[in-house]
């Protein structure tokens, strides 16, 4: 059905208001993190006619060490995703592909694990931790982080595979390929944008996570949002100081999110749509 | 025939093998700490204890939960944080994905931008607004004082205004999400029974309301189930939007099991709070799995 000009034209000044809606405190944000003390209080406040300044990074660098807080994170979203991705292809393609009941039941059974809030399992699982003696190491976070990813990409790879017609692989077994050897060399070689959707949302998942970190880090291994919060509850810190390191914990998000808008989208909604 | 049922025994114990360590990893790492919490939950065990003694006693923290006016209270602020974020979500989330299912450049545009808030860490999102609510230097406080909305103790300080708030703040960062699974939705019906609706004489409204949105039915509920569970995991934005308050307003069940498990260290009491969280998680799970299961059927 045709649509008139005055509606055209209304309709796009209507997404245009939502859409600055969605992206004004990320603009806050990211010019936040360049103001001068003297610019942070203004009012009425001041969008971009203010003098750019790094005094913020400079601190966050430099005063509270921000770079250690990111090195933590990369090495516990890096291993999270890594393990997520390897653990979770194989259960993936498993659940995928057998015919035993049991295996394509137990899909399910991951999916339960996934709404398990973390919150209530704080408790036995900060135990857990003190128990092995792994408190205040990457490492613990790192397994807590895969216990809920993994899962998800089990279930999200599952159904990737499954829209993957079977008949490839099955020609590589009749050619004598082992079941393991065909799921290398024709599964997973067709299911690169499905890996690379887990892999985001891993990554996104375990660099934004808060709680877990919050209960098993230390000092020497806290993740950038935990290094914000730290930073933030010390007194007459600026917005401005805040802004800066929070600049740091979003860019990498921010650039999936755009540069690699439609596999992170299928990361996201992977639980509602169908592969 | 036999070499063929050989074939698919071994294949079928490749693909046990290849689901082995996940199973085991994650019932290693999450089903004892499960039961354990089941265990803890019947004893008396404060972290801060320095014989650490662990005293059975029975029912008694799950008792003490049904009598603990903060639980009523914190139960309640879930209740009313759930609803209030699924519904509005839902609906606005519908709007939006109408609104920008057009295809051009213009709209792509748009759709890829709108999904920017789900990727930010929650914790950052909530100081955001924090900031951006601030009564003093606040932005979006600023303009709303000009149109004289000027809560005294500012949006995060009110009582009534507190949860509303921080429903707002859900409302940024998950619509999208709801907008995006709706996109994939009206992207999928076929055009051209609401072409032939025209034909005959139909408003666009009465088409949407008759015709797309009971086509779109299965997966409203799956993205209101959806976000039903995740609404229950809120947690970074209300600990360093609010710290729970003022008083307990913004404390729902998941900060306040966060609150008497670590910083009072009641661990007895933490995990039969967390187990009356995990039951009511669970109806919602099964009504989930059974739709999906239900959608699945119903494409295959």
């Amino acid at each position: 059905m045709r649509i008139s000009k005055f509606e055209h034209y209304s309709r796009n000044i209507i997404v245009l208001a939502v859409l600055t809606f969605f992206l004004l405190p990320i603009v806050w944000l990211l010019t936040t993190a360049f103001k001068l003390p003297r610019d942070l209080i203004t009012v009425p406040p001041v969008w971009l006619g203010f003098t750019p300044s790094l005094v913020n990074f400079d601190f966050a660098i430099n005063k509270v060490n921000a770079l250690r807080f990111i090195g933590n994170s990369v090495i516990i979203s890096g291993g999270t995703t890594i393990a997520s991705l390897v653990l979770g292809t194989l259960g993936g393609y498993a659940v995928a592909r057998s015919r035993l009941k049991i295996v394509s039941i137990s899909s399910y059974f991951f999916l339960v694990l996934l709404m398990i809030p973390p919150v209530a399992m704080l408790v036995p699982f900060y135990l857990l931790m003190r128990d092995l003696q792994l408190l205040g190491t990457h490492a613990a976070v790192i397994i807590l982080d895969t216990c809920y990813n993994a899962p998800f990409v089990v279930w999200l790879m599952s159904r990737y595979f499954a829209s993957v017609p079977a008949e490839l692989e099955e020609a590589a077994l009749v050619d004598g390929t082992s079941p393991f050897g065909a799921f290398l060399s024709v599964m997973l070689p067709l299911s690169i944008p499905g890996l690379v959707a887990a892999a985001l949302y891993c990554i996104i998942f375990s660099w934004n996570d808060f709680i877990f970190a919050l209960l098993l880090t230390n000092p020497a291994t806290k993740t950038i949002p935990l290094g914000i919060m730290a930073t933030f509850s010390v007194s007459n810190l600026s917005w401005g100081n805040m802004a800066a390191l929070s600049v740091f914990a979003v860019l990498p998000v921010l650039i999936i999110a755009v540069v690699l808008n439609k596999y992170f989208v299928q990361g996201m909604t992977a639980g509602a749509t169908k592969g | 025939m036999k070499t063929a049922r050989r074939r698919i025994n071994n294949r079928e114990r490749t693909l046990l093998l290849m689901l082995a360590p996940i199973v085991l990893f994650v019932a290693a790492v999450s089903l004892y700490p499960l039961l354990n919490a089941f265990a803890l939950s019947l004893t008396e065990y404060k972290l801060t204890d320095p014989n650490q003694t662990r005293t059975f006693i029975g029912f008694q923290n799950y008792i003490d939960a049904f009598n603990d006016p903060a639980v009523t209270e914190t139960l309640l602020n879930t209740g009313v944080f759930v609803v209030g974020s699924v519904v509005s979500q839902v609906l606005l989330g519908m709007a939006l994905a109408v609104l920008m299912s057009a295809e051009s450049r213009f709209m792509r545009i748009v759709r890829g931008l709108a999904v920017i808030p789900m990727a930010i860490p929650p914790l950052v999102v909530g100081l955001v607004w924090k900031a951006l609510l601030n009564g003093d230097f606040g932005p979006v406080a600023y303009y709303l004082k000009l149109i004289g909305i000027n809560p005294p103790r500012g949006f995060l300080g009110e009582l009534n205004l507190a949860l509303p708030t921080i429903i707002l703040i859900d409302l940024w960062q998950w619509t999208p999400l709801l907008m995006v699974i709706f996109l994939a939705g009206l992207k999928s019906l076929p055009t051209e029974i609401n072409e032939a609706a025209y034909v005959d004489g139909a408003s666009r409204w009465q088409a949407f309301t008759r015709i797309t949105l009971p086509m779109l039915a299965p997966i409203i509920f799956i993205g209101v189930l959806l976000r039903t569970m995740n609404a229950f995991k809120i947690f970074d934005v209300i600990y360093v939007s609010t710290g729970g308050g003022p008083g307990n307003a913004t404390a729902v069940l998941n900060f306040y099991i966060y609150k008497v498990g670590l910083t009072f260290f009641d661990m007895g009491y933490a995990a039969a709070l967390a187990n009356i969280l995990l039951v009511m998680i669970g109806v919602c799970c099964a009504v989930y799995i059974i739709l999906l299961e239900r959608q699945k059927n119903s494409n295959s």
